[in-house]
């Protein structure tokens, strides 16, 4: 452990700049609902009727938390915010962990800190007292935000630990994945495959008897209600999961060798197959990894989607008076659920996209274009060799999503032409995603050292107006510049082709344009 | 026959650094060219510019007797490149990478290949993430000795390689050369030059301070000589071309200007030498020169 200190305050300076932003992201957060929040439901009836339509929208329900949170303004916050600041804490918590341990190992730079007066236990103990720091700092300003907007100060307390309990259980899962595999990438994808799962079992767990949502940290935190019964003891589910998890991490380090994970690595093909011919082949072969996994999850959350779809039917054949009140009845109730789930898919499939299409940039500022771009291969097919795996690739999570959505839906309700109907639905959203891309491609050309800062604030900022657009009455135009927002929101929207038309030739010309600065700049600065 | 590389007046600016500041550099076919300069001169952004990756902001740029940005494409499938910093695919093979590149290229000898990983005792089925500086600079420069191509453009191609595979690096330069194809090879490392190179261009500060055979380059330099007579030394220290003479009695230690060698030996022997050394100047000297001046300079600035 020697050395922990020195290390600590060494991270907390690599983080100065990007620490702040998380925080001040999950802290504006909570500002907006709880302002937004207040404004919209200032009487009691107001929430009483909120609660008698949100009862019956299991769409709402899977996205937010349970409905007891329903019962007070405060409880509502924490309804409609806390599965989303859970997932930023939650990534908060991964990437300062995960940069810190193994991505640190795999470059070699801890190979340096440690040949100093640092304990083997050093980096890890100080990268989890960095994240426990961070998760403090966002439990304070939580609470801070939620009593400062006039929220009851016990509610708001338990309100910031459930937030930093979520943060500190998913710091302590990454250490342990650290210990696990031998590159951060590998402890990313594992991590994020949990949050995934954390936040489906929740959703399923709310919509269905509650039992599921045991099995989430994040459905912990939301069962702690705070402000409708303060209840804290899930807290310590959290705490001891965190020790367990820690405790395991330790082992693990103390059996493995510096660098290496617990799979020993494999010798590997001593020559090329035939098929890794060209750039087009390279790019495939150094994202497939990803792009799998992504399909995958994908795949996953479509499924769990589609399943719940078949509880929102029973609702409304349990409760045929509630039916009465919506237009358009039973079914258009279905279709509104899924078309909210594939706009939110769509969103995960930009962030592929993005992902996939930023791996230019990485491969341009590692040098590990120099080489290609030496060889016979032009700018252009270099791009297009990554725009390939970027423009398929998120065709093909799309489809994914679609289809496991189908399927799971299909069989709930014993209809297999779901499958071809929701793969089909999904992919109206393929000239939207495909729009990110392009953008990305156009600052790529002509603002490469921008282009990953720009490429995420373009990101977020659909999922914002996606998500948020109504409980933080975004006016209209701020709506509108969104490609998600201008796709139909089929199936309950029917399909024109006109917007998805002009999205797509907006699309054309921002590659176009891309291509053009890609090729008149510098390369490898 | 035409110049494999001619560059004239090339000017490359990042912002307000200059890196290229009127670079020249020609390089005949069929010559093995030492491109020197300490760290920084620009050698590394020179041959960026030759790959086309990087736009000049001045002068003329000839590569294979085409234009290295608008022919990027036909001109690489005639040449290989080895950068000074290797970094690899972590999840991919050497040996992957090696017939990757090969094919990139547009073909290359498999049998040569093969020898190669032999020659430089290179395990090709190890994944690059394991491979330490050493091995990834193998990777690249065995990838680009099999490459078929007429000119090969080397980045400080042996750093990180122990001095048995320099060895190893530098026969296969001389094969390359016995083969007529022409190698731009740049290095801070002098013996290397000096062991391979027809002709070297000395860079510093983005231009070129001098160029020419080894031979030539030695003309404009001093001759270390050290000397015993049977007569006293008085004087020499007052001959034109003499420098940093040290002079007691029968004793002399002094740098001499070749082209004023000859006139100092003449004034020498009717003194009665008994002994006489005299030491060519190694590049190491050629090299420390112009680097030195700079240095010098920056002493003389602050007094």
């Amino acid at each position: 452990m020697t050395g922990t200190l020195g290390l600590l305050r060494f991270m907390l300076r690599r983080e100065r700049f990007g620490l702040p932003w998380w925080l001040l992201g999950a802290t504006l957060l909570v500002l907006i609902q709880s302002t937004q929040s207040q404004n919209l439901y200032d009487t009691p009836e107001d929430l009483e009727k909120l609660r008698h339509s949100i009862g019956g929208n299991t769409a709402v329900i899977a996205m937010s938390g349970p409905t007891r949170l329903l019962d007070t303004i405060g409880g509502e916050v924490v309804f409609e915010i806390l599965g989303f600041v859970s997932i930023v804490v939650a990534l908060m918590s991964m990437f300062l962990v995960g940069r810190h341990t193994r991505a640190e190992e795999e470059t070699g730079r801890a190979e340096l800190l440690r040949s100093a007066r640092v304990g083997r236990r050093a980096p890890l103990a100080a990268a989890l007292s960095l994240a426990a720091l961070a998760n403090l700092a966002v439990a304070v300003l939580v609470f801070a935000a939620a009593a400062g907007t006039g929220l009851p100060v016990a509610g708001s307390l338990l309100f910031g630990l459930a937030t930093g309990a979520v943060g500190i259980t998913f710091a302590a899962l990454t250490a342990l994945a650290a210990q696990v595999f031998e590159n951060a990438r590998a402890v990313y994808g594992a991590v994020a495959l949990v949050l995934g799962a954390a936040y489906v079992l929740r959703a399923a767990g709310d919509v269905g008897d509650g039992g599921l949502s045991w099995a989430s940290p994040i459905g912990w935190s939301q069962r702690t209600f705070p402000y409708t019964g303060d209840r804290w003891w899930p807290l310590l589910l959290a705490l001891g999961t965190t020790a367990l998890l820690v405790t395991a991490a330790v082992v693990l380090l103390g059996h493995r060798d510096f660098g290496a994970g617990l799979v020993p690595p494999r010798p590997g093909r001593p020559a090329a197959s035939p098929a890794l011919r060209n750039a087009y082949a390279l790019a495939w072969r150094l994202q497939r990894g990803s792009l799998i996994g992504w399909a995958i999850g994908l795949g996953l959350l479509g499924a769990a989607y589609g399943s719940i779809g078949d509880t929102i039917e029973q609702y409304f054949r349990d409760n045929p008076e509630v039916a009465e009140f919506l237009p358009g009845g039973t079914a258009d109730v279905v279709d509104a659920y899924l078309a909210l789930t594939v706009g939110l898919s769509a969103l995960l499939a930009a962030a592929y996209g993005v992902t996939a299409t930023l791996r230019l940039r990485a491969e341009e500022t590692s040098g590990r274009a120099e080489p290609v771009l030496a060889t016979a291969t032009g700018r252009g097919t270099w791009l297009a060799s990554h725009l390939s795996v970027s423009l398929v690739g998120s065709a093909l999570v799309l489809l994914t999503f679609g289809i496991g959505e189908g399927l799971a839906y299909g069989l709930t309700v014993s209809d297999a032409g779901q499958v071809p109907r929701l793969a089909a639905v999904a992919l109206a959203y393929l000239p939207a995603v495909w729009l990110i891309v392009a953008a990305v491609v156009l600052v790529f050309g002509w603002a490469p050292r921008a282009s990953a800062a720009l490429a995420w604030v373009v990101v977020g900022y659909c999922a914002v107006v996606a998500l948020f657009a109504e409980s933080f009455g975004l006016p209209g135009w701020v709506r509108r510049a969104s490609p998600f927002a201008q796709t139909p929101q089929v199936p309950l929207e029917h399909l024109g082709v006109a917007p998805l038309l002009v999205i797509g030739l907006v699309a054309a010309f921002f590659l176009a344009a891309g291509y053009a600065g890609l090729r008149r700049r510098d390369l490898g600065y | 026959m035409e110049n494999a590389i001619s560059v004239a007046g090339l000017t490359k600016r990042f912002g307000r650094v200059t890196a290229l500041d009127g670079l020249d550099l020609t390089v005949a076919q069929g010559e093995v060219h030492g491109f020197l300069g300490p760290n920084g001169a620009g050698k590394t952004t020179a041959i960026r510019v030759l790959l086309g990756l990087l736009r000049p902001d001045a002068g003329e740029v000839r590569l294979l007797g085409g234009d290295p940005v608008r022919d990027a494409v036909a001109l690489h499938s005639r040449l290989a490149y080895v950068p000074g910093d290797v970094t690899l695919w972590p999840g991919i093979t050497g040996g992957e990478v090696i017939d990757l590149l090969g094919r990139l290229r547009g073909g290359f000898d498999r049998r040569r290949r093969d020898e190669l990983l032999e020659r430089f005792d290179l395990d090709p089925r190890k994944k690059a993430r394991t491979y330490s500086k050493g091995n990834r600079q193998k990777v690249a420069l065995i990838a680009a000795l099999a490459a078929d191509v007429e000119l090969l453009l080397l980045d400080e191609p042996t750093s990180g390689l122990d001095p048995l595979m320099e060895s190893v690096f530098q026969q296969c330069i001389h094969e390359v050369k016995r083969q007529g194809r022409t190698v731009l090879l740049s290095s801070h490392i002098l013996a290397e030059a000096e062991a391979l190179c027809d002709r070297v261009s000395i860079i510093r500060l983005g231009r070129t301070v001098e160029s020419g055979t080894l031979g030539e380059l030695r003309h404009l330099t001093r001759t270390s000589v050290t000397v015993e007579t049977a007569d006293p030394l008085a004087g020499i220290e007052a001959l034109p071309g003499v420098h940093d003479a040290v002079v007691e009695d029968h004793h002399a230690r002094f740098d001499v200007d070749t082209a004023q060698l000859d006139a100092v030996v003449r004034r020498l022997a009717p003194l009665g030498v008994r002994s006489l050394t005299s030491t060519p100047p190694t590049l190491e000297e050629l090299f420390l020169r112009h680097y030195g001046d700079e240095q010098a300079a920056a002493e003389r600035v602050p007094s």
